[in-house]
């Protein structure tokens, strides 16, 4: 296993520049997940890493070796593919023998690490099956254990859960941590999905339009997001957003929007343009809270209900527990806790708050 | 199956009826044709589905006795036309040139599809347009370069010439099986450590035998079936079917029955091969189809 270090990379298609200047390390052993909306560019630049995709400006380091003009089959990396790409004309065997008898492997040692790979897989009785007659769930364990039978520095993973059930890609994220912890390999996985991310990862990087917005362990982004656009991105359902301005009255700060007046738990410059973010997790309804609002649906999820409300400051959601007896159209009001608020920057999006560093 | 009236299933399945028969009907009435004699050939009114039926044309076509079938064993007359050996030339052209165009094509349709080089859109233009000469506009000019070369009246002449007239449709035909095949796939190989030869050979071939399949049989027809050049580029070394099959026509009549029974006889290798290749063809047509 290695350590990463993208040192200002770029990659342009054409006129169209897809990562800038990008820098990033990840250490020996970690598990990084990439996390963005689709055209962010992390799988470009997993694609880079790979050495599928040449990179226009920048250095890439892998154990501290220059890579960026090696072949992919010379940088001793395993991918695993969103469709898998498995060889559908070989059984699982030969699968994931494949690396191992292009480099002229004795057939007793290939023979003996597949075993290994698909016990621990659980893929021992479809060792002699096509890729065809697996189901998802199993085919992906083939393309992990294709990664797993090599002794790669890096493991990358491209979206690999997409194409599975809900159900199976909860079991499978296990695994795949599982397999983490078992094999220690330094790993960047690329994923759309928060859950994963948040679930998985020793250190997310959240990328939007081809620059990195945060980087942090799970935790540090989803309570000290430094811009609006990391707020927006973590968490489900999203943070909710009111336009507002900071004043300041008889020595106390205060963030004021149309209905609405939050005393302010921390000292920060007077602004007339700041954009206040709520997490409907940290809304409760309260007798006296401060925001008043109208219930236009209320969403059972199970374990609570989230609920649309109707606010002079527009359309907001907040998570309340399932005993909560709220019906459409009822009237209520809510009240925030000070310390949950998130205040940005109106124009540029940057959090107004010092944020903790991890 | 779609629910539709019973009035209309009906009409629907006679017209899918009548057109099978608009087409089949002239296959059989030329098979037929080559187990009558020369009076059922030339009954008026035709004779469709009640004749004698003779083995006598395909006796003399390829100048041997089927006396195991038949009593009379001496052929009346003489004029045997001595077919056989054009049906093996015919067989050798086509393998042959089948063989070499689908060889090149694989290799030329891997690198169109998955390797960048320069000038490589302009390449399948190109390919395409040599498709846009009328193979009449070349003969000519190839008969005086067969000539000068001396590949004139040999096999490697004319499985050559069948070869390069096919392999602009094949490297297309194949290129498209190729771009079917995920690149996701070559990707991930090439991370496993194979180069491009390994790649080709043992994951992206496999994977496009049905459109190998459905190439060489497209390439075999066409040789089996080309006229203009074995024409023009053979004298008496060897020929072909289609082209010895005008030789029943004579200043004295045409040979209907002869010609009929060398072109059932003609068949036979054709269908034989697609019969082989069928397994790999069907795969191929349908390939991609369904999400793997």
């Amino acid at each position: 296993m290695s350590s990463v270090e993208y040192c200002g990379l770029s990659k342009s298609f054409g006129t169209v520049e897809v990562i800038r200047k990008l820098s990033l390390s990840v250490a020996e052993g970690e598990f990084a997940v990439l996390l963005g909306a689709s055209g962010c560019g992390k799988t470009t630049l997993l694609r880079m890493t790979a050495g599928l995709e040449t990179i226009s400006e920048g250095d890439l380091l892998i154990g501290g070796r220059r890579m960026n003009d090696l072949h992919p089959r010379d940088r001793n990396i395993a991918m695993v593919f969103q469709n898998y790409a498995l060889y559908p004309t070989m059984k699982v065997f030969d699968n994931i023998a494949f690396s191992l008898q292009i480099n002229k492997m004795s057939p007793d040692a290939v023979r003996q690490r597949v075993e290994d790979a698909a016990s621990i897989l659980n893929l021992t009785e479809f060792l002699d099956r096509y890729p065809r007659e697996l189901s998802g769930g199993q085919r992906q364990r083939v393309a992990m254990g294709r990664a797993m039978v090599r002794d790669a520095q890096l493991f990358l993973f491209d979206e690999p859960l997409s194409n599975l059930d809900a159900k199976l890609r909860a079991h499978m994220r296990v695994e795949i941590r599982q397999l983490h912890s078992r094999l220690g390999t330094t790993t960047i996985y690329v994923t759309h999905d928060q859950v994963e991310a948040m679930t998985m990862a020793d250190k997310i990087v959240l990328m939007n339009a081809g620059r990195i917005e945060q980087v942090g362990v799970p935790d540090d982004l989803f309570d000290s997001p430094r811009t609006r656009f990391v707020a927006d991105f973590i968490g489900t359902p999203s943070m909710n957003f009111v336009d507002g301005a900071i004043e300041r009255d008889s020595g106390s700060l205060y963030f004021v929007a149309p209905g609405l007046r939050i005393p302010l738990a921390e000292q920060i410059a007077v602004n007339a343009a700041v954009t206040a973010g709520l997490r409907p997790t940290d809304l409760m309804i309260e007798d006296n809270g401060p925001l008043t609002g109208r219930v236009r649906l209320s969403e059972k999820t199970g374990a609570d209900i989230n609920l649309h409300i109707e606010s002079e400051c527009g359309a907001i959601i907040a998570t309340v527990s399932r005993e909560t007896q709220v019906g459409q159209g009822d009237t209520l009001r809510l009240g925030i806790n000070p310390k949950k608020l998130h205040l940005f920057d109106h124009t540029r999006g940057l959090s107004l708050r010092n944020t903790r560093v991890a | 199956m779609i629910v539709e009236s019973q009035a209309r299933r009906m009409t629907r399945t006679l017209a899918a009826y009548m057109v099978v028969a608009l087409f089949v009907f002239p296959l059989y009435f030329w098979a037929t044709t080559a187990f009558k004699n020369a009076k059922d050939i030339f009954n008026t009114p035709p004779t469709v589905w009640v004749f004698e039926p003779t083995l006598r044309n395909f006796e003399e076509v390829f100048g041997i006795s089927l006396g195991f079938f038949r009593q009379q064993e001496v052929l009346p007359g003489g004029g045997n036309f001595f077919m056989a050996p054009r049906l093996w030339d015919s067989i050798v052209v086509a393998l042959g040139s089948t063989l070499l165009s689908v060889i090149v094509a694989t290799l030329a349709g891997y690198s169109l599809s998955r390797m960048d080089f320069r000038f490589r859109h302009l390449f399948v233009g190109w390919v395409l347009s040599t498709r846009m000469m009328p193979p009449v506009a070349v003969a000519i000019p190839m008969f005086f370069i067969y000539k000068d070369i001396g590949l004139l009246d040999t096999y490697t002449g004319i499985i050559l010439i069948h070869a390069v007239m096919n392999l602009p449709l094949a490297v297309l035909l194949l290129k498209s099986f190729f771009d079917d095949i995920p690149r996701d796939i070559d990707e991930c190989a090439m991370i496993d450590g194979a180069s491009r030869w390994i790649i080709f050979r043992r994951i992206v071939l496999p994977m496009a035998r049905g459109g190998v399949a459905a190439t060489a049989v497209l390439c075999f027809i066409f040789s089996w079936t080309e006229f203009i050049f074995v024409l023009t580029l053979t004298q008496t070394g060897l020929k072909t079917v289609p082209v010895v099959s005008s030789s029943f026509v004579t200043s004295t009549g045409t040979a209907w029955g002869n010609m009929a029974a060398l072109g059932v006889a003609a068949t036979a290798p054709a269908f034989l091969f697609i019969l082989l290749v069928q397994k790999q063809l069907v795969r191929g047509l349908t390939l991609g189809s369904l999400k793997e």
